[in-house]
């Protein structure tokens, strides 16, 4: 075990049981990187996943309070939670199905209210963890188990959506940027406001099986990379090209959801006091 | 003057019994039902409009920032009671409240909140369905729906029903009592009459001095779930207290790890099932009258209890020996009220029969339970009155106008 997951993580769950060549572990890694330069202690941060592969191989990892949410409402539960426990670290770790399709409307509203909270959307380009079906970020063209013929349904960049919505740190990376996703979570933590990082990796099993041909991890991950770079490792230009780094950075420039509700009660406890003591006086 | 026996019981007897100081009030039930949770220690409400509900989320986001609470208007219901899950987790006692569209739409959270035991109060005030069907009128067609809240099965539910606005008062402590109890969330079946209805309302001046509130306590080491265990009044789990608790979606160890092992499933439904039924006393809340000699016994809950109530001792006075049971706890089924060998009236607001199914279930003879179901408005007295003496006379409920009577 290595001396990061030593010190945050349960040794009884981990390994977890995630595919062999499954990017989530290495991604967790890079999270706890991150943690670790910030200095944050275990009971500093509340770990949040959801359903999926992501939510099954990350929850109850994390050495401090955990929670594994139903699918899709990771965030309406931190929404109630950062209320309760306005002083802690969160960070939400999801998949695309999670983020980007049954919990879209969670994710839209958590940006608008600058909820305080960091999501990680751990992106494998479909649901794996029951067979390999598309989901809203799978490239287009692109064949899963439920879409033999290729994904016909144009898929969308939840980062863009997020933005839309007033999310005040955006940024996206892929599971080949170990340094880049490090620094860009350190950042995404400093915000007092809600942080969204989409990290695309691969999927050996079903992804890489079905829409790539292959089981090879190296290969899948060099598929990723040349996405990442917009050209083929024979110097051939990629089919598309997923633009990473930092998207929209307005880290701390608004009032995070829990501050603006404990102002406002604090506005009203005021009125209130000085109507007491008006009448009192009178 | 026909003498006939009352029976009442519900906790707030004893607590109305006590000379707290407070004031009299000419107020709607979904003010009592915010007064109610505020003076139990609520202090969150996460929910989103929905008639006649809304009025509570009204109250709600007047009354929480004057002490210390947070009113959360979501995106909708899902988000309402996975936020007032969240909170609870977070060790503030929350509550929301919603209808029938808006309950279906809970159960998601309402399972996640069973299964990892977060004390919560959900308010559904029953309309006519199905569907949006028709918002200004009650109806009372969530009575299984709230019994089984979440799909799955191996849970057991708490739903508790008031019948008049201070009624509603006192039993929203109690439901928020019982939630931190029984570590369960609890639902408080309500109607569009008593959410709606202005009445006499009684209520304390100073809440902080309520010695019969539960407050909140957190439970700091494990086991965090006493799976296989039946113990009441362990204390909720709370996040953020660096204890390293572990809530999920999944049967759970006692740790909170997920597991996929039968033994596991075992240990967990012993204790999500026990908790509740070895406990059924502490939940018993009922209003019976003249049980003792009754030959023809008219059922009923909420808003519609009070004109059969009525319509009972009407025709105790034309002579017609009838009894009357009100259920405020609807579950677990107060299968014990049902034990006298009588014809029993079950009146109710929907068509297809509910409550009429589990009063055929737990009475001696399925064959003497009547069914009189309407629905969008309740039963007349004159109605009540006509079922009971048709029954007693003829054993059988005449035909009336927009009551339905057929239950298979």
């Amino acid at each position: 075990m290595n001396k990061l997951a030593k010190k945050y993580l349960r040794p009884s769950q981990i390994p977890t049981k995630a595919c062999h060549g499954c990017g989530i572990g290495m991604i967790e890694n890079w999270l706890l990187q991150a943690i670790d330069e910030l200095g944050l202690k275990q009971e500093d941060v509340i770990f949040g996943t959801g359903i999926g592969c992501v939510g099954r191989q990350t929850f109850a990892t994390w050495g401090g309070d955990n929670f594994g949410a139903t699918h899709g409402r990771a965030l309406a539960i931190a929404t109630g939670l950062k209320l309760a426990q306005p002083d802690k670290k969160y960070l939400i770790v999801v998949g695309d199905g999670d983020a980007a399709s049954i919990g879209t409307s969670h994710l839209i509203h958590a940006a608008r209210r600058n909820l305080g909270v960091t999501v990680i959307c751990e992106d494998n380009m479909g649901y794996e963890s029951t067979g390999g079906q598309f989901s809203p970020t799978t490239p287009a063209g692109y064949v899963t188990n439920s879409s033999p013929y290729g994904m016909v349904e144009p898929p969308f960049d939840p980062c863009d959506v997020v933005k839309a919505a007033g999310a005040t740190f955006v940024a996206e990376t892929t599971a080949t940027q170990w340094h880049q996703t490090v620094k860009i979570v350190k950042k995404a933590l400093a915000n007092d406001g809600f942080s969204f990082i989409h990290v695309r990796f691969p999927c050996n099993e079903n992804f890489g099986a079905y829409a790539l041909g292959t089981r090879d991890t190296l290969k899948n991950l060099e598929w990723i990379y040349e996405h990442t770079q917009g050209r083929k490792t024979d110097g051939s230009e990629s089919d598309f090209v997923w633009e990473t780094g930092i998207k929209h950075d307005a880290s701390n420039s608004r009032p995070e959801f829990s501050r603006i509700m404990r102002d406002m009660n604090a506005r009203v406890q005021a009125d209130l006091a000085q109507k007491a003591a008006k009448k009192a006086a009178t | 003057m026909i003498e006939h026996k009352e029976t009442l019981v519900a906790p707030w007897q004893e607590w109305a019994r006590r000379s707290i100081k407070g004031r009299r009030l000419l107020e709607a039930g979904t003010y009592a039902l915010t007064e109610g949770a505020i003076a139990a220690g609520c202090r969150v409400f996460a929910g989103y409009p929905i008639t006649p509900a809304t009025d509570i989320a009204e109250y709600m986001s007047k009354r929480l920032p004057q002490v210390g609470g947070y009113y959360m208007q979501c995106e909708d219901e899902l988000a309402g009671m996975h936020a007032c899950a969240g909170a609870s987790l977070g060790g503030l006692k929350a509550m929301t409240a919603t209808s029938g569209p808006g309950y279906t739409l809970m159960h998601d959270a309402y399972g996640w909140s069973i299964t990892n035991e977060i004390p919560l109060v959900v308010v559904d005030a029953m309309r006519v369905g199905p569907i949006s069907g028709i918002t200004g009128a009650p109806g009372q067609g969530e009575f299984y729906i709230a019994r089984y809240a979440s799909h799955g099965g191996n849970f057991e539910t708490i739903v508790l029903s008031p019948s008049s606005v201070q009624e509603a008062f006192w039993l929203t402590i109690d439901a928020f009592n019982l939630a931190e109890r029984f570590r369960t969330p609890v639902t408080i079946l309500t109607d569009q009459v008593i959410s709606d209805m202005w009445e006499d309302l009684f209520i304390p001046d100073d809440y902080d001095g309520l010695d019969f509130v539960i407050p909140r306590k957190h439970n700091l080491m494990m086991p965090f779930y006493p799976v296989g265990s039946a113990d009441l009044d362990v204390p909720p789990n709370v996040i953020g207290h660096g204890t390293g608790v572990c809530v999920s979606a999944y049967t759970h160890t006692e740790e909170g790890y997920d597991i996929e092992e039968m033994e596991a499933q075992w240990a967990q439904t012993f204790r999500l099932v026990n908790k509740i039924r070895h406990h059924r006393a502490e939940l018993t809340r009922y209003e019976t009258l003249g049980l003792d000699d009754a030959d023809v016994i008219a059922v009923a809950y909420g808003a519609n209890a009070r004109t059969v109530k009525t319509g009972v001792l009407q025709a105790r006075r034309r002579g017609v020996r009838a009894g009357f049971v009100r259920l405020i706890t609807l579950w677990p089924f107060l299968d014990e009220l049902f034990e006298r060998d009588a014809r029993y009236v079950v009146c109710e607001l929907n068509y297809d029969g509910q409550l009429v199914r589990e009063v055929m279930r737990a009475a001696p003879d399925k064959r003497k339970v009547h069914f009189m179901g309407k629905s969008a408005e309740l039963h007349t007295v004159a109605e009540v009155v006509a079922g009971l003496d048709g029954v007693a006379r003829s054993g059988k409920i005449p035909e009336l106008p927009y009551i339905w009577t057929e239950v298979r």
